[in-house]
């Protein structure tokens, strides 16, 4: 278990993304393939691939593509889910610049295996580079007649492929505040399952949605293209294929890794060139929402969604941080608290007020200004944001402090006693000298 | 009769300030480009962001009270329901910017790779603060949450491009070159943004783009 390139078979030839060169490496075959089969035959390949949704969720896919009415009575509609935001992963980011004909291909297989005829990519706005790169391969597919109507011949096939572009929101990232955000409204989440219909029955406009990541359609592509069994004979028991790993953080070589999933994280570090700057002292492996591994606990997880979570943490998004032992645990947890402060919709109080209330704490921990019950108040606040809104950005604001109490409590401990960080002379608590006071972590 | 000090009187402490004036700026273009978006979707509402993009672009980089008046008159929605959008999202600019709009990510892994040294050097350089726009009008300083290219801290989104592997050593000569530079502004990145919702236009290009 180590690399395996699969939906990175091709990224780096050159001008793979031009769709003559696309299609000289295979591009498009999954659609041609897809066409000649029965609509649910589409969706039982998915099913025998066992491929699970690469947002963060690990949502079995198939469930979602066969969840939508089998007929063309009403509309209904595919989106792709491009709202990449969670701190540590920029996958969908290189998938899009170089790949874009990838996800171009495994929309208009989900279109045509769910009876759709109209589907939305939602690109976060500041993504105007990649966003380029799908315009363009959008374009081109309606040229070669992969778009519009009567696709590749097939008699009532028709789908078009639209961009919607965001304005800056992590919270659009979230299916239901995605959807909020398509139809032109504040990016709030909406009542969900069991309270409320998932969206394949009542989604975007009211109609059945079928939401996934731009991963996941890439993945979609290659199963098609090559078939379920294929896809299934990667990975472990339960979590099937390959993932792309974005490692970031102090790491010689940052870069996207696509891993089979399964493989050890130490070997990730490995891969990717070892750790800088000094020893190992964490790894976030799923992006800023996962809770903290420390070193000694490392060796022990393998990158799967189930050897993650029964580490106490998850495999999310894939943004992989690597940290080093020059890293203040308590500074970082300031700045995800003031993260997930700013970007909070605002909709579901626990969440809104707890944010702000967590980085309070934070910040006075860290300007010299801890009091001795500080840690219970923070654990105090993080249990009653867990669980108690509308979406899972109130979780995810949680988790990652909770985590990092629990395994990193004694550097809490010093701040609060000390007024000073436990690191080393590199990391000081704000003072009137710098010009603007935030925190100063020493650069690797 | 007497009235509570909240309520929105005329001459009150709480009274409403004027309706903006009503201008008309979208040009003949800028209305072609709306109407097409807007027919991508069931409902012309969903226009609602795209059509801001395309008055951020109109009213050259910022949306005023006018600018959103004018996307709610022309989308059949009310000034609040567009104003609340336009508030919710942070790259709508309700206020001018500079000439060019550093929006440096100072979220973790930027964080951990020394983002705050490149942004207070940025400070003593441009003698601007975070939020402040230079003397000159030629720079907004801005710290922005996650940009998502971490693997390239620390990283820069000036208008429609990322410059990336920034420190504090080399950040000052990319922003002599931006100083002669009149690609990557606000309404660039608005025309790139608007342009990309639009079917062909990866042949005409859009913003700092060339195809």
């Amino acid at each position: 278990m180590a690399i395996l390139n699969l939906l990175f078979e091709h990224r780096d030839v050159p001008n793979i993304e031009e769709i003559d060169v696309y299609e000289q490496h295979g591009g498009y075959a999954g659609l041609r393939r897809a066409i000649l089969l029965e609509r649910q035959a589409v969706v039982d390949e998915i099913k025998t691939s066992g491929l699970r949704g690469r947002g963060g969720a690990g949502f079995p896919t198939w469930i979602k593509w066969n969840g939508l009415p089998k007929n063309y009575d009403k509309p209904h509609y595919v989106i792709c889910n491009a709202d990449e935001g969670e701190p540590g992963t920029y996958k969908d980011r290189e998938l899009m610049l170089k790949l874009a004909h990838l996800l171009v291909e495994g929309m208009i297989i989900a279109g045509y295996a769910t009876y759709s005829k109209k589907g939305y990519i939602y690109i976060r706005g500041e993504y105007v580079e990649p966003a380029w790169q799908v315009r363009k391969a959008i374009d081109q597919a309606y040229e070669k007649g992969y778009l519009g109507k009567n696709i590749l011949g097939v008699e009532g096939f028709d789908y078009d492929l639209y961009i919607h572009l965001g304005a800056g929101s992590y919270e659009c990232g979230e299916e239901s505040a995605l959807m909020s955000s398509l139809m032109g409204e504040r990016g709030n989440p909406r009542l969900k399952a069991p309270h409320a219909p998932l969206p394949v029955v009542e989604g975007v406009w009211k109609a059945p949605t079928l939401i996934n990541n731009v991963e996941t359609y890439c993945a979609a592509t290659w199963i098609l293209a090559h078939s379920g069994a294929e896809y299934a004979k990667y990975g472990t028991e339960k979590s099937k294929g390959s993932k792309i790993m974005s490692v970031s953080g102090h790491i010689a070589r940052p870069a996207n890794y696509e891993i089979e999933l399964g493989t050890p994280l130490m070997e990730l570090i490995e891969i990717a060139g070892g750790v800088t700057g000094g020893q190992l002292k964490a790894v976030i492996p799923g992006g800023s929402s996962v809770q903290i591994v420390p070193a000694e606990q490392c060796p022990n997880v393998n990158l799967d969604y189930e050897s993650c979570q029964a580490n106490g943490t998850l495999l999310g998004s894939g943004g992989f941080m690597v940290l080093n032992d020059k890293t203040d645990i308590v500074l970082l947890m300031k700045r995800t608290a003031e993260f997930y402060m700013h970007e909070s919709c605002g909709k579901c109080t626990p969440c809104r007020e707890g944010t702000r209330w967590m980085y309070k704490i934070l910040d006075r921990i860290t300007s010299g200004g801890g009091q001795p019950g500080d840690i219970d108040l923070l654990l105090d606040i993080c249990g009653q944001i867990d669980g108690r809104s509308y979406c899972g950005l109130g979780d995810a604001a949680a988790w990652p402090i909770v985590a990092a109490i629990k395994r990193f409590r004694p550097e809490f401990e010093y701040w609060i006693e000390h007024k000073r960080s436990p690191v080393g002379p590199g990391h000081v608590p704000p003072t009137p000298e710098v010009l603007n006071p935030l925190l100063t972590l020493t650069p690797a | 009769m007497t009235t509570s000090p909240a309520s929105p009187v005329a001459g009150g402490p709480n009274e409403p300030q004027p309706a903006p004036e009503k201008e008309q700026r979208f040009s003949a273009q800028a209305i072609a480009e709306l109407e097409e978006i807007a027919s991508h979707y069931p409902e012309r509402k969903a226009a609602c962001l795209p059509g801001l993009w395309i008055a951020q672009r109109e009213y050259g980089g910022s949306l005023t009270p006018a600018a959103i008046q004018e996307v709610a008159d022309r989308l059949g929605l009310s000034y609040a329901e567009v104003e609340g959008v336009a508030t919710f999202y942070t790259m709508y600019n309700l206020r001018p910017r500079g000439k060019h709009h550093l929006e440096v990510c100072t979220c973790l892994t930027c964080a951990v790779k020394g983002a705050y040294d490149v942004v207070h050097k940025l400070e003593h350089e441009l003698g601007v603060e975070v939020g402040g726009t230079t003397a000159d009008g030629a720079f907004t300083l801005s710290e922005v949450e996650c940009l998502d290219f971490c693997g390239a801290a620390t990283v820069m989104q000036v208008g429609d491009k990322y410059f990336t592997n920034l420190t504090p050593d080399n950040v000052m000569e990319l922003i002599e070159t931006l100083r002669n530079s009149d690609d990557y502004t606000p309404a660039k990145l608005a025309d790139a943004i608007v342009k990309i919702h639009i079917p062909g236009t990866s042949r005409t290009g859009g913003g700092s783009y060339k195809p």
